[in-house]
């Protein structure tokens, strides 16, 4: 019997699945704006479902998991493949180590079932302004490699978001890799609020990265989730952060201004004033549990 | 040049290669193509967890997978963990416990909590239940499924 199809039927496209990324290049760049990219498929597929992409070629980037995936860490940067699910990230020590949000973040994204294939490239690519790896990302000043047919870039991790759901990949670009600064002593966490714990999109994430010396915070850098057209740096609140002393009063302080620097809408998960309200209580949390955790003398 | 692909995989343990068009996912292929109607299609958009197949050993919502990501991989679908006459402790676990009301959301159920018996015995509650999120049931309250899962637990643990 044949399955019943709430959505439409998916439309035909040519499947292609490369084996090397000059083959790679060379079909995006013959297939043009026609080409649609898929790695873990959980956003594609149900584009295709919805209409919302209808791509006359499909290509598959699984042959290029050597050349996409993988975390390592190297001459202090912590890289992460393209192709690493959510899964490998909230699985690996090394970024829990040099990357606590982005294991938290990972951790939280969808379910077991979607982050056993959802990658942190194709979360990029996708440019949700909800995306969740995006915080963390932008707390620890992450960078961006971007590959093409005739070499690479790399961005600030912000610049990779040009809008709602539309990233800044030119046609014939992927994302191939992040790469994290993995310096000792830097405090991070990630923490969200949703309409449940589980199985849903975030309403609004924060991110906070620190160090804190000498009773002070220092490189304090607080990004934010779902509160803009694409995720951001809360600027006057990292800058009013950064120097001052490490206490309690301080973080309420940081709060309020996380708070202003948002720029949120109403949509069905929130309204903008109850989004702006949740980054100040989100934003004191996490810069709360940072002096409890880290030794303040 | 919009055609049939070649999809060669294994399927339950067994080779299986077919010529099929590209725009279907995995979990249509399994269930209208390839017979394992284990393989549910609940929501389509990969929150309810039915369809869950393990996919190189790991548990992934088949409908967001298009069939031809497959290719030279290894699918397993509840009817591979175990058969009516030789069940694998979870599902041995699920009848002893009444885990089971409608049934719907089972084979998907039984894949995920399969894995973690596998994979993650000394889970927690609060693990347990952050792992099966992605799989749910309009019935039961998901109580005896914890309860099953842990008496599968519990019964391989005292054979090891």
């Amino acid at each position: 019997m044949k399955s019943f199809q709430y959505l439409a039927p998916i439309p035909r496209f040519d499947y292609l699945a490369p084996k090397t990324l000059p083959e790679l290049f060379d079909i995006l760049e013959d297939r043009g704006r026609e080409a649609a990219v898929i790695a873990g498929g959980t956003d594609l597929t149900i584009a295709l479902k919805e209409g919302t992409a209808s791509p006359k070629a499909v290509v598959d980037l699984r042959h290029l998991r050597n050349e996409l995936g993988g975390i390592s860490l190297d001459r202090g940067t912590l890289r992460i493949g393209a192709m690493a699910t959510f899964s490998e990230i909230e699985a690996s020590l090394t970024v829990g180590r040099y990357a606590n949000a982005l294991r938290q973040a990972a951790a939280n994204v969808g379910t077991l079932q979607i982050r056993s294939i959802a990658t942190l490239g194709g979360n990029l690519a996708t440019a949700s302004p909800a995306a969740d790896s995006a915080p963390p990302l932008i707390a620890l000043g992450a960078n961006v490699t971007v590959l093409n047919k005739s070499g690479k870039k790399s961005l600030p991790i912000q610049d990779i978001f040009a809008g709602p759901k539309r990233s800044a990949l030119q046609s014939g670009e992927i994302v191939a890799s992040v790469e994290i600064p993995a310096a000792e002593g830097v405090w991070s966490a990630w923490t969200r609020a949703a309409v449940r714990n589980e199985n849903v999109l975030s309403a609004v994430s924060v991110a906070v990265a620190a160090k804190v010396r000498h009773g002070k915070f220092e490189a304090s850098r607080i990004a934010l989730g779902a509160v803009a057209p694409t995720p951001m740096l809360a600027e006057t609140a990292s800058k009013a952060m950064t120097g001052t002393r490490a206490t309690a009063e301080q973080a309420e302080k940081v709060a309020i201004l996380a708070a202003e620097d948002a720029k949120p809408i109403s949509d069905i998960r929130a309204s903008a004033r109850y989004r702006k309200h949740l980054v100040q209580v989100l934003t004191r949390r996490l810069i709360t549990q940072m002096l409890l955790e880290v030794q303040v003398p | 040049m919009k055609g049939k692909v070649r999809l060669s995989f294994k399927l339950n343990g067994e080779k299986r290669n077919d010529e099929i068009e590209p725009n279907q996912t995995l979990c249509d292929y399994l269930h209208d193509v390839a017979g394992t109607t284990g393989v549910k299609k609940g929501c389509d958009t990969g929150e309810c967890g039915a369809c869950t197949v393990l996919l190189d050993g790991v548990p992934v919502a088949s409908c967001l997978v298009l069939a031809p990501q497959v290719d030279g991989r290894e699918v397993v679908t509840v009817e591979g963990l175990g058969k009516t006459s030789n069940p694998n402790p979870v599902q041995a676990a699920f009848v002893e416990h009444d885990a089971v009301q409608c049934g719907y959301c089972i084979p998907g159920m039984i894949v995920t909590l399969s894995w973690i018996h596998q994979h993650l015995p000394g889970a927690s509650d609060a693990e347990i239940k952050r792992l099966m999120s992605g799989n749910l049931c309009r019935c039961t309250g998901y109580q005896q499924q914890i309860e099953a899962l842990k008496a599968a637990l519990l019964s391989t643990s005292r054979r090891r």
